[in-house]
């Protein structure tokens, strides 16, 4: 069995009970018929055969994926992982939800299914994420509520953040204090936005300067390294990068990897097959076909005229652009694909935050520097003619 | 004396490999065919795969990033401008299979370098008799080494001979890029042992252990640059082979450089030994 990971971004609905100003999916009254949930199972196992893969991650999104109900996931969980343990493969699942339905009946499925943790998102200040009926204020106050609900049932939460235009006026240190003071996190991480699918229409109240933006990440980096890098606050993606300049083992997110295509795809709750939630609500060209059409999800991916557009791009970029001079291109890759679509109309040129990027590689390098050079500073770490060097 | 009494590994094609058996061997392949036959039931006395001429075979990669076999695979880049930007198709095979790349010391070396540097991937660059044109990129590729913080992973022939500079013993520049014919023994598709970039074979079998020895001989004695390069020991007359009357002017440049970098790590080796007392 190959040490590879795949990972699955699974929309049972594209359905949501919320009106989010910037969302680039396009809604639609529809969900994943439990009926569908063998042969969608089959259709994912065979690739994880195919490819020799044991272990498939499911990180289950939507519209919003609380939407489907408690019950629904414990059958599609069960479903799913008992066909798995009988062809010798396993799922992991992950649920990605606003929060606003979740309610004590979600607990055993949760802890269970979701081993006790979920991931929801939150903007500071919230000026875009909205009920149907009360707007930003009353999401906010519904959601804080739901989020120390949810703490207190033990349950872990991990927050992404999209910034925008009010982010950036705030500035870096009310954006760290209200995440970890005012809502006692320890685990959140900051996303670009980028006016995909229906948002677009909205393309200029969502464009960020991008030197500001820069600014503002360096600073909120800064911020993480003073107070939480050592108190156990993880935020993303810095946490990342520290670990790769700090000669570790380092997870980034799937924006700077080599390549996308690689790793992961998404299906919604029609069958549709594209590269990622983003890709699979908002921009039917790139699809890549529909599982419960095409029997061999294998195949499909290989044959796609769409996906080779994904499998090409950083060999594209490496010539045809400045990325094989960049000091980060081993972090970067040329960024992410989506993100180019949406802001250039193609996916074959770099990433247009790449300026924002290499604000933060730089920052993230420094403070990876320093981090070294303090621990070899340590008097316990210093060589000397009659004194062995002690491990850290 | 025959080629049985030396412990070598033997390169060879990939039809003259399927008769090995436990002997240690490289297999060569050049296709997609090849690759797969070897990565799905690879003999015991595998060492590792040379895959030269797939590198933008797509599907070749797929199918190699799905094998459970723990084959070692040495992909040869003979046209780097051309072929470098190619190397983002190993990254799933890296995944599942160790990886290095062999560059062969041409236009465009430095794009192939600098790619390969990015997806951590170890790089053997075989010299051969390098131009003006390819030594200046020669020297580019060496100051990438040294000084780009995001090089991870070994260049040879420069992270060895900074080595030998501090003591290590790595063995000449024929055995650090694996081209010297008592430990590496190279076939032709004819089944005919050959010299490493020569179509030589006469008598290889029999010169194979001492031939680095006489040819260096053989230089030294003719009093040319050899007799009084200071970078002799390392070299072994490297450079001089196949044509012994190419001109080492620019080749003694590149070991200068080395020898520059290894003085000024251990100028600041010495320094930092000297803070922490």
């Amino acid at each position: 069995m190959s040490g590879r990971v795949f990972s699955v971004i699974l929309l049972p609905t594209s359905e949501c009970n919320v009106a989010c100003d910037y969302c680039f999916e396009h809604k639609e009254p529809h969900r994943l018929s439990p009926a569908l949930l063998p042969l969608l199972t089959k259709r994912l196992l065979d690739h994880l055969e195919n490819e020799h893969i044991e272990e498939c991650e499911i990180y289950w999104q939507g519209g919003e994926a609380m939407i489907m109900g408690p019950d629904w996931f414990a059958h599609a969980g069960e479903i799913m992982d008992s066909a798995a343990a009988r062809r010798g493969r396993r799922f992991v699942h992950y649920l990605q939800t606003n929060l606003i339905s979740y309610s004590p009946g979600w607990n055993d499925v949760i802890h269970g299914m979701f081993n006790g943790s979920i991931g929801t998102s939150m903007d500071y200040p919230n000026v875009h994420r909205k009920l149907f009926r009360g707007g930003a204020e009353a999401y906010t106050e519904l959601w804080t509520k739901r989020l120390r609900e949810t703490k207190a049932a033990g349950i872990e939460v991990g927050v992404i953040a999209v910034l925008h235009q009010a982010s950036l006026e705030a500035g870096s240190g009310k954006f760290y204090r209200y995440f970890t003071e005012e809502l006692g996190l320890c685990d959140f991480q900051v996303n670009t936005p980028f006016p995909g699918g229906p948002a677009k229409q909205l393309e200029n109240d969502f464009t960020l300067d991008l030197s500001a933006l820069a600014r503002f990440l360096v600073g909120l980096f800064d911020i993480w390294i003073a107070r939480g890098y050592a108190s156990g606050v993880s935020l993303g993606p810095f946490d990342g990068l520290i670990d790769h300049f700090t000669g570790k083992q380092a997870r980034l997110p799937c924006i700077w990897k080599e390549n996308c295509s690689n790793q992961f795809i998404s299906v919604d709750s029609k069958g549709t097959v594209a590269q990622c939630d983003c890709w699979v609500t908002s921009y039917p060209e790139y699809f890549f076909g529909n599982v419960f059409q095409e029997p061999d999800l294998t195949r499909m991916l290989k044959t796609s005229r769409a996906r080779r557009d994904f499998v090409e791009r950083p060999n594209r970029l490496v010539r045809d652009e400045d990325c094989l001079s960049c000091r980060y291109l081993s972090i970067c890759h040329g960024g992410c694909p989506v993100r180019t679509y949406s802001a250039l109309g193609t996916m074959m040129a770099k990433d247009p935050y790449c300026e924002v990027y290499k604000a933060v590689f730089a920052c993230a390098e420094a403070h990876g520097r320093e981090i070294l050079r303090r621990r070899l500073a340590r008097p316990w770490n210093r060589l000397t003619t009659s004194v062995a060097p002690v491990a850290e | 004396m025959s080629e049985e009494d030396y412990p070598s590994l033997r390169i060879l094609p990939s039809a003259l490999a399927e008769g090995q058996g436990d002997r240690p061997f490289v297999a060569i392949v050049r296709n997609r065919e090849e690759l797969c036959r070897w990565l799905s039931d690879p003999l015991p006395g595998l060492k590792w795969l040379q895959v030269e001429g797939t590198l933008g075979d797509s599907d070749a990669w797929t199918e190699a990033a799905h094998t459970d076999s723990d084959v070692s695979l040495d992909v040869v880049l003979s046209d780097p401008a051309a072929e470098f930007s190619d190397l983002y198709k190993l990254v799933d095979t890296c995944a599942v299979h160790d990886c290095r790349v062999t560059i062969l010391a041409r236009p465009g070396l430095l794009k192939a370098v600098k790619l390969a540097a990015a997806l951590a991937l170890p790089v053997r660059i075989l010299p051969g008799q390098p131009t003006a044109e390819v030594l200046a990129e020669l020297k580019e590729v060496l100051d990438f080494y040294l000084h780009a913080p995001t090089v991870e992973a070994a260049v040879e022939f420069f992270h060895s001979l900074l080595a030998i500079t501090y003591g290590a013993d790595t063995g000449s520049l024929w055995m650090i890029l694996e081209e010297d014919p008592a430990a590496f023994f190279q076939y032709d598709i004819n089944g005919q042992a050959r010299l490493p970039r020569s179509n030589a074979f006469e008598c290889v079998e029999i010169c194979a252990a001492e031939f680095v020895e006489h040819h260096l001989k053989s230089l030294v004695d003719q009093g040319g640059e050899c007799a009084t390069c200071p970078w002799q020991q390392s070299c072994r007359g490297y450079f001089k082979w196949p044509d012994p009357a190419y001109s080492c002017e620019g080749v003694k440049e590149l070991f200068s450089l080395i020898q520059a970098a290894a003085d000024e790590i251990g100028r600041d080796l010495a320094g930092g030994t000297l803070a922490n007392r």
